[in-house]
């Protein structure tokens, strides 16, 4: 076990190596004189010259990656074009902002979305369950900045209940800072609900089917203690690796969801270094990004390796 | 103690209803043992779950009544009826491995049942579980009580389940297919286990199997089902030595024999009736060599000679034999002492596996398991000559076939065919040798390519090799297809539209193709019906004697490979422990692994 | 003469196949042709040209003439609607197409060859999958003036690994037939045994695949172009559409919502219609995404 641990670790951290070189190398070997992208396209030469040499641009492009990412080790993520200020301290505000909406929006999803699943597999064939598939489909396909208009046309204009952007500080006094996250979770969650419940859902109906939940009604166990003591542990172990995946989804769903709500956010950082030509900040954000992410995923493989029984005590012994 | 009468079962499928069983009577008395006996589709299965109450879904209970120790279950609800699940009637099922949770340890599911009917605390379950796990002779129990199934063998979990389904001490044991899946040696021991725990517990056993042999060993009554009815009833003894029905008759003239190798052994042609709409006479009709005009009406189970046979005509046919093909005249395997066609020397494969790091203080220790299926095995086949292959799994059979055919990269040694070594060439040059040596694959399901139709499928390899002018294939996959005994029509068909005896056909009919000296043949029948299997063992018969083809015939079932070798070659771990004239090592093996093995294999009283 | 002549069969029967449509392929199929055909006919069905500005016409709800409205610049929201959904449909299938004329090769080649090609391809995959989706395609657009094709290019390669990935779960398991092991005994190039007998089969469940990834791709060109990376204006595409209807959404809400169900409606035919086909799929191969 503490060698798959290790593994992975190991695993993790050349992935993002590998993703700072290739967010790096997007951002510098594309055809585009990133100069002029910042200065426009008629920029006198002189000025031109002048911001490429503050920039380093002129180095070799090995050398000018190691300098952003030995930058990155030290804790050193660049300075922003647009703003002219350090970015890490920038990031990390938007980073704790971001935080707390995926933080909520994901416990939600992880909640309601496997409770449904487990709840429509268990009733499989009946009202609860074709609603659930039927609500799924819903939350599938509508895109989620669509969705958000309609939440803010709903609750914000319509009924007033809740504001149509804008962030408070928790500072500000618990409610006042909820009454801005709940439009956006809302947001979040219902698309990401669809997927997760689907997914647990058919996890649930296949162990179910099973053999050994078979066997286990066989020996005449009541049903509540095949359910919760046999079926539930196997069926939410491949769940585990789904809300993994969805993490990143949802990391993904911010971008749009804090633009509409105008929510000071990494995504809305991210769609505005895109949209000022703020190169250092889009890289810094999406590298940032790229390791939450992969932390996210080893914690699922860690849970998921002491769950499994297969990879947690390995050899045979018979 | 448990009768179940006048059952019928139906299961609703997408294609219309099947109806599963009709009619069942079966019996399990306080210390004897009932075999339920069919091959697939004849509905055993479904009993199991009737008895129980855990009949899917889909199935609807047409007609009968269930009593146990003089209650009825069907007026039961289903809470006393999960009462009775599980502590007084217990439920053994096949596949030993897919049946227990992964995710708990054995101790705990050998034990649940006590805690759930018995009142037993977690402490005092796990404490009887290990006592348990004793008695059915695994060793080291308490170990194995801590351990998840998926460090367990085969055979050891199976013993986990028995254990596990004694727990709460049931009066009726109901054990589905429980060997099947298990090596010969190790079924030998479980069937040992089986019969002690009956005499000293004083169960009632119902045992279901497809293998007429084995239920020789343990029961002492037998019905033999076919599609969905009891065909015939009887004492074990007295059913397998002069079985009445001609179903009956004809299972036991397809079974090979031990004592009587070189008799043809006897199909049974045709399929199973269409369960939607079961016909209203003898369901066996249309493949009834005796069939008669008597014989669409409506057949019941009529007592003779101290049995219930379904059969109009029982009495008539009593002493009438079902149609054998005649016996060849000569002794086979007309070889001439000509050169080897296959000559292995010295061949060798291991796999590495596990190739992981493991932690000893702080040092990273790189680990791996080395398996060695093939240790240094050599072996002759001559021209028209059939050698048997044995072992039991993970005796490294399959793989020996496999690396002969350079399927698999040997490591070291010798292999010539055809008077040629062709351990060293590398890949593109093997055209030769692969004309010369084909192979037939197990499963049938998975041998051949699904989106293509027979005659593409057999075509290709006549394409492949020019075996022939473009205008003449159509006619050359006639020709195979006829050799195989397939109607020409069978060109157009593809895979899903054919039964598994038909698919394996092809595979041969593909293997033929090329015109080979010699065909591995692995496991051929071993995914058949054993009905089906006499016919497709007399067609390699045939075509060895026609053709001239040398076969290395692998099988983990002896009986099969005895009928049909003319050598035997015994491995165990990689290693060809003995290798000799399949008369001599059936009537005096020398290996003491040899000897192991056929003592283990379940026999058939003499006819 | 032996019994055996009889043969024409043995065993049991084989299960039947033919089986009718459920009703989930039926609605799906009818919905997801539906709007297709609107969509490819657009240019002849449209009541009123998409882009002629017309002061007057402002801010119209639904009416007998314009029957979804009329935008901020008064032109038809039905019109401009249709023509929208060429443009997403457009983008989506060529998408798609880019993964899987980037992917399939990848996922066949690991699933078959494993070994080194396999870590290699798959380490690569795990890369890009390390980023999310739209982050990735954020960035691949960030450094280039927009433009649909583009767009349709990134999210391309944006799906690609994922393809790789369901490719590869397809192909190792059909590698492991008996099948394959056959053409291998007849000395078969790598390359027939690829195309010629594992690709015909792993088509099927792709195909399944790759047209609920036409949906995602739609869905997430959408979001790019309502970010202002994709489709440009005037252009009718629903994600600018969606985008430009924002700032008017208590006056004219049918601007927004038009689009918006269009592309609900699209989204959920085509995935009805692709589960509907996947249950209907030989069971023994699965399309599976798992941790490679």
């Amino acid at each position: 076990m503490t060698a798959y641990i290790v593994r992975r670790l190991v695993f993790i951290l050349l992935v993002l190596a590998a993703v700072s070189i290739l967010v790096f190398a997007i951002t510098s070997l594309l055809p585009a004189n990133v100069a002029y992208l910042i200065l426009g396209p008629f920029a006198p030469p002189e000025q031109v010259r002048a911001l490429e040499v503050k920039l380093g641009l002129n180095d070799p492009i090995w050398r000018q990656y190691l300098r952003w990412a030995g930058g990155f080790l030290t804790g050193d993520l660049g300075v922003s074009t647009l703003m002219n200020r350090p970015i890490a301290p920038m990031l990390a505000e938007a980073i704790g902002r971001s935080l707390m909406l995926t933080g909520a929006s994901f416990f939600l999803i992880a909640s309601i979305g496997v409770g449904l699943g487990v709840a429509a597999a268990l009733r499989h064939g009946r009202a609860l369950d074709h609603s659930v598939s039927v609500g799924a489909y819903l939350g599938i396909a509508v895109p989620e900045f669509f969705w958000a208009i309609v939440v803010i046309m709903v609750f914000a204009s319509w009924l007033g209940w809740l504001p149509a952007s804008g962030y408070e500080p928790p500072s500000a006094g618990f409610w006042i800072w909820a009454k801005h996250l709940i439009a956006p979770t809302i947001t979040l969650v219902f698309g990401h609900l669809a997927h997760v419940s689907r997914l647990t859902r058919s996890s649930m109906i296949e162990v179910m089917q099973s053999p050994y939940v078979t066997a286990a009604r066989a020996k005449g166990l009541p049903e509540r203690v095949v359910v919760l003591h046999h079926a539930l542990r196997n069926a939410l172990l491949p769940t585990i690796t789904v809300l993994a995946l969805d993490f990143g989804r949802l990391m993904g769903g911010i971008v749009v969801v804090e633009t509409i709500f105008a929510y000071p956010g990494l995504g809305r950082l991210i769609v505005f270094s895109i949209q000022n030509r703020d190169l250092p900040t889009l890289q810094a954000s999406i590298l940032v990004v790229a390791a939450i992410y992969a932390v996210a995923n080893l914690v699922a493989d860690l849970l998921y390796a002491r769950f499994n029984p297969k990879i947690r005590y390995g050899r045979n012994v018979g | 103690m448990l009768e179940i009468s006048d059952l019928t079962v139906r299961y609703r499928t997408p294609v219309g209803e099947i109806e599963a069983l009709t009619s069942i009577d079966v019996r399990a008395e306080r210390g004897r043992t009932l075999a339920l006996v069919g091959e697939s589709g004849s509905g055993k299965s479904t009993v199991a779950l009737a008895a129980m109450g855990l009949l899917p879904s889909e199935s609807v209970v047409a007609s009968g009544r269930i009593v146990f120790d003089g209650q009825e279950l069907g007026a039961l609800d289903e809470g006393a009826r999960r009462k009775l699940r599980g502590s007084r009637l217990g439920l053994v099922f096949q596949d030993p491995f897919s049946v227990l949770n992964p995710s708990l340890t054995i101790g705990e599911q050998v034990g649940e049942g006590l805690v759930h009917h018995r009142g037993f605390t977690q402490a005092q379950a796990q404490a009887r579980a290990v006592e348990l796990l004793d008695e059915v002779g695994i060793v080291n129990p308490a170990a194995i009580a801590k351990a998840y199934p998926h460090e367990l063998s085969g055979g050891m979990r199976q013993r986990a389940l028995i254990a596990g389904a004694l727990a709460p001490e049931p009066a009726v044991l109901i054990l589905d297919e429980p060997t099947t899946a298990l090596d010969v040696t190790i079924e030998a021991q479980i069937l040992d286990l089986l019969e002690a725990l009956r005499a000293r517990r004083g169960l009632a056993m119902l045992f279901i199997s497809h293998n007429l042999a084995v239920v020789h060993r343990i029961a002492d009554e037998v019905a033999v089902l076919y599609a969905g009815q009891i065909v015939e009833q009887g004492r074990t003894r007295d059913v397998l030595t002069r079985p009445m029905h001609p179903y009956a008759r004809g299972l036991l003239a397809a079974i090979p024999r031990f004592d009587d190798r070189r008799r043809r052994l006897a199909a049974i042609p045709g399929r199973l009736p269409d369960l939607r709409a079961p016909p209203a006479g003898c369901r066996f009709l249309a493949r009834c060599p005796f069939a008669a005009p008597g014989c669409e009406a409506p057949q019941s189970l009529r007592s003779l000679d101290a049995r219930a046979v379904r059969c109009v005509r029982a009495n008539e046919l009593r002493d009438t034999h079902w149609p054998r093909p005649q016996d060849p005249e000569q002794a086979r395997g007309a070889r001439n002492d000509a050169a080897a066609v296959v000559s292995i020397e010295r061949l060798t494969k291991t796999f590495t596996l596990g190739r992981g790091w493991r932690f000893s203080g702080w040092r990273p220790r790189k680990e791996e398991i080395v398996l060695r299926p093939v240790d240094d095995v050599s072996l002759d086949i001559r021209p028209g000559e059939v050698v048997g292959l044995v072992g039991e799994s993970g005796s490294g059979k399959t793989t020996l076939g496999r690396t002969i055919l350079r399927l698999i990269e040997a490591d070291c040694g010798e292999i010539r065919i055809n008077g040629e070594v062709v351990s060293q060439r590398p890949q593109r040059n093997l055209e030769a040798m692969r004309r010369a040596a084909q192979i037939v694959f197990q499963n049938p399901d998975s041998s051949l390519n699904p989106r293509k139709t027979v005659g593409a499928l057999l075509a290709r390899p006549i394409e492949r090799f020019g075996m022939a002018p473009r205008a003449e294939v159509p006619a050359r996959v006639r020709a195979l297809l006829e050799r195989v005994r397939l109607p020409a029509h069978y060109a157009n068909r593809y895979a899903h539209q054919m039964s598994g005896g038909e698919k394996q056909r092809v595979g041969i009919a593909r293997a033929l193709a090329t015109e080979p000296r010699f065909i591995v043949c692995d496991e051929p029948v071993s995914a058949l019906d054993v009905s089906v299997q006499a016919a497709i063992v007399n067609l390699l018969a045939d075509l060895r004697d026609d053709l001239g083809v040398a076969f290395l015939f692998i099988s983990h079932d002896i009986s099969v490979v005895a009928h049909f070798a003319d050598r035997i070659a015994v491995m165990n771990r990689g290693k060809l422990v003995e290798l000799g004239e399949a008369d001599q090592i059936m009537r005096a093996p020398r290996h003491p692994y040899t000897i192991k093995l056929l003592s283990a294999v379940p026999r058939l009283p003499a006819a | 003469m032996s019994d055996e002549a009889r043969h024409s069969s043995d065993g049991e029967p084989p299960a039947p196949r033919r089986r009718r449509w459920s009703a989930q392929l039926k609605v799906g199929a009818a919905l997801t042709a539906a709007i297709l055909i609107a969509s490819l006919l657009a240019p002849w069905i449209a009541p009123h040209p998409w882009d002629t500005i017309s002061m007057r016409t402002r801010f119209l709800a639904p009416n007998a003439t314009y029957w979804l409205g009329t935008d901020d610049y008064g032109r038809d929201v039905l019109s401009r609607m249709l023509m929208g959904g060429r443009l997403s449909i457009a983008m989506g299938v060529s998408a798609t197409l880019v993964s899987l004329a980037l992917g399939v090769p990848m996922g066949l080649a690991a699933g078959y060859f494993r070994g080194w090609i396999d870590e290699a391809l798959m380490r690569f995959a795990d890369v890009l999958m390390a980023i999310p989706a739209i982050m990735l395609g954020l960035l691949v657009l960030a450094v280039t003036p927009p433009a649909l094709w583009k767009t349709a290019l990134a999210i391309g390669f944006v799906y690609t690994p994922l393809i790789a990935r369901i490719t590869r779960s397809v192909t190792l398991s059909l590698a492991n037939e008996e099948f394959i092991q056959a053409a291998r005994a007849r000395s078969e190039s790598n390359a027939y045994i690829l195309f010629r007998e594992i690709l015909p089969n792993a088509w099927p469940p792709l195909l399944v695949e790759a047209s609920l990834r036409v949906t995602y791709a739609i869905l997430l060109g959408a979001a790019l172009s309502f970010l202002g990376l994709g489709a440009q204006p005037p252009s009718s595409d629903w994600g600018l559409m969606i985008a430009e209807a924002r700032s008017f959404l208590d006056r004219a809400p049918w601007i927004a919502l038009a689009p918006g169900l269009a592309m609900c409606l699209l989204v959920i035919g085509v995935n009805l219609l692709g589960d509907g086909a996947r249950e209907r799929l030989d069971p023994r191969i699965k399309a599976g995404v798992g941790k490679s």
